[in-house]
């Protein structure tokens, strides 16, 4: 621990500030180009004669693909630094770099689906590529720089003992993690199927049929952003930044890795795991199972 | 999946471990050839994830590019600490610990977990086999030798095997995960397979500007020379295979 009470804490609120922005530019990246479990359901599509003008953008799992583009872009920071260059510049140049290689990544992974489809008749659009992956590149040269900072912080000011692209990579992952399992929810249940009654659930048989019009023309993927970055996106951003400050709040409160330190983290699960449960339970009697409703009803009968 | 003729899964191993050991045992000399050599590695290890995941791996096809290159980290480790007096002998031991291990766990897969996978245990030595090839290829380009004592403060003090592992993994499973679908080829795979190999390349290059300066510069060169040709190649093939190329324009009148 090198940092005095009060520096600790400006840098502790730095890092979940930049937490907040890399979580929510993640999510929002991954449905501007389908990636993660949303994927599934457009790659579905044109199987089922449902053809799309939606990016296909199968680079992985999120996990892997944000481990990946910040393991990139903190090798990059790291030889940059070695050559004494000034950190912001080492910083950003090593993020644009890494954004880039993703965007190309990008780009084989669509056209390598897209093409991978040809029985079903689902065309290339090429100006799809062109205006979309440089929304994919932007949004992920924030969510990069973000996430190299926060390792960079990490290293210098709170001396973990830890190279950059290691601690890069851990957020990379964890970003990813949770921007699949917080925000694709919106994007794929609710965009992807908003001509269904909101809360029905997947029937096999809708697999595949998704929205594919638009308040004008067809829907597009920067549509798609558009609508996540309402609520999927920022939620997705309040969760990762979160997960950074309560990470480091008892080791900034607590002067470094002492026991004090390790106690208060245990107690910061044990009462995340009573709020989760005190959430089921009121979800579970507010809304109970699921209720059929009138048509529903009479369609059976 | 298609009836035109594949490059032969005995071809490709040939070429991915003599192309790959000869790289790296030419690395001392000139640092790039480890690369070069990694990337016929990643060639022959995406024709393994491309033949064991065929049979319905969706999301596991990263997966499986984790666990060969946790396998070869493993692998190169043992071997190279193991043969630190005879480091001649290090890349081809390493080899032959990752292709058993491999081996135990292809087996562990098909009889204890009952993946029912035909192809499964000679799938997984492959790739474990190609994933050590990977390791020892990419390091020795950004350490300039292929010795304990060298990789160490090199590749692993400074964080960069987590970029050889990470980056390494995506340029293997990355090809057979773009090209998934019903209309899959051999030949666009492979040349992804270049493509991603590249980039792993450049990036390596970057790292070695670090660590050995100038030769770094060359595998730059020549990672984004061969990246250029096989992207463009790709580009070709996903032409040459998709239904229609259209410029803009709404959706055609096919659908149900």
């Amino acid at each position: 621990m090198v940092l005095d009470l009060t520096m600790g804490m400006a840098v502790l609120a730095l890092m979940g500030a930049l937490a907040t922005i890399a979580g929510c530019l993640e999510d929002l990246e991954t449905d501007v180009g389908s990636q993660s479990n949303a994927n599934s359901q457009v790659q579905l599509a044109p199987q089922m004669g449902f053809l799309h003008r939606i990016y296909n953008k199968a680079i992985s799992g999120e996990p892997v693909s944000y481990g990946f583009s910040a393991v990139t872009g903190a090798t990059v920071t790291t030889v940059l630094l070695n050559f004494r260059l000034y950190p912001l510049t080492a910083i950003t140049i090593g993020a644009f770099i890494a954004a880039i290689i993703y965007g190309v990544f990008s780009t084989t992974a669509h056209a390598g689906r897209i093409a991978s489809q040809s029985r079903f008749k689902q065309p290339l659009y090429m100006d799809m590529i062109r205006y979309t992956t440089p929304t994919i590149i932007a949004h992920n040269f924030i969510a990069n720089f973000c996430l190299i900072a926060i390792a960079y912080l990490q290293f210098t000011m709170l001396g973990f003992p830890f190279p950059i692209p290691f601690l890069a990579l851990i957020w990379g992952i964890t970003v990813g993690c949770i921007g699949s399992a917080v925000g694709d929810v919106h994007y794929g249940g609710e965009r992807q199927y908003q001509n269904r009654e909101f809360g029905v659930g997947l029937n096999t048989a809708l697999s595949g049929r998704i929205v594919r019009k638009g308040e004008s023309g067809l829907r597009s993927s920067i549509d798609n952003v558009w609508f996540c970055a309402k609520f999927g996106g920022p939620a997705t951003g309040i969760g990762f930044g979160l997960v950074v400050f309560l990470t480091f709040w008892p080791v900034i409160i607590f002067r470094g890795y002492t026991w004090n330190t390790m106690i208060a983290g245990f107690i910061i699960v044990v009462l995340m795991v009573l709020l989760n449960r005190l959430l089921e339970v009121n979800i579970k009697n507010t809304y109970g199972p699921y209720k059929e409703d009138k048509i529903e009803k009479e369609a059976r009968t | 999946m298609s009836d035109i003729k594949d490059v032969p899964p005995n071809t490709l191993t040939l070429f991915g471990i003599i192309g790959g050991l000869v790289g790296i045992y030419l690395s001392p000399y000139f640092p790039t050839a480890g690369a070069l050599g990694a990337m016929c590695a990643v060639v022959w290890g995406a024709d393994a994830v491309r033949r064991v995941a065929k049979y319905g791996l969706g999301t596991g096809v990263p997966s499986i590019g984790q666990l060969a290159l946790g396998m070869g980290i493993i692998a190169a480790m043992f071997s190279l600490a193991l043969t630190r007096s005879v480091t001649l002998a290090g890349p081809i031991l390493a080899l032959i610990t990752a292709s058993i291990i491999g081996l135990i766990i292809g087996w562990l897969a098909q009889n204890v977990i009952k993946m029912k996978i035909p192809v499964m245990i000679r799938g997984m030595t492959e790739i474990a086999a190609a994933g050590v090839l990977i390791i020892l290829g990419y390091s020795a380009t950004v350490a300039g030798n292929y010795v304990f004592a060298g990789i160490i403060p090199k590749v692993f003090d400074n964080g960069v095997i987590l970029a050889i592992f990470w980056v390494g993994t995506l340029a293997m499973a990355h090809p057979f995960n773009a090209c998934l679908g019903p209309d899959e080829r051999q030949k666009r795979l492979l040349y992804l397979a270049v493509s991603t190999g590249a980039i792993t390349m450049t990036l390596m290059g970057i790292a070695a500007l670090m660590t050995l300066g100038v030769s770094g510069v060359y595998t730059i060169i020549v990672g984004i020379i061969l990246w250029l040709i096989s992207y463009k190649k790709f580009w070709d093939e996903v032409y040459k295979d998709v239904a229609s190329v259209l410029g803009t324009g709404l959706l055609p009148k096919t659908e149900g």
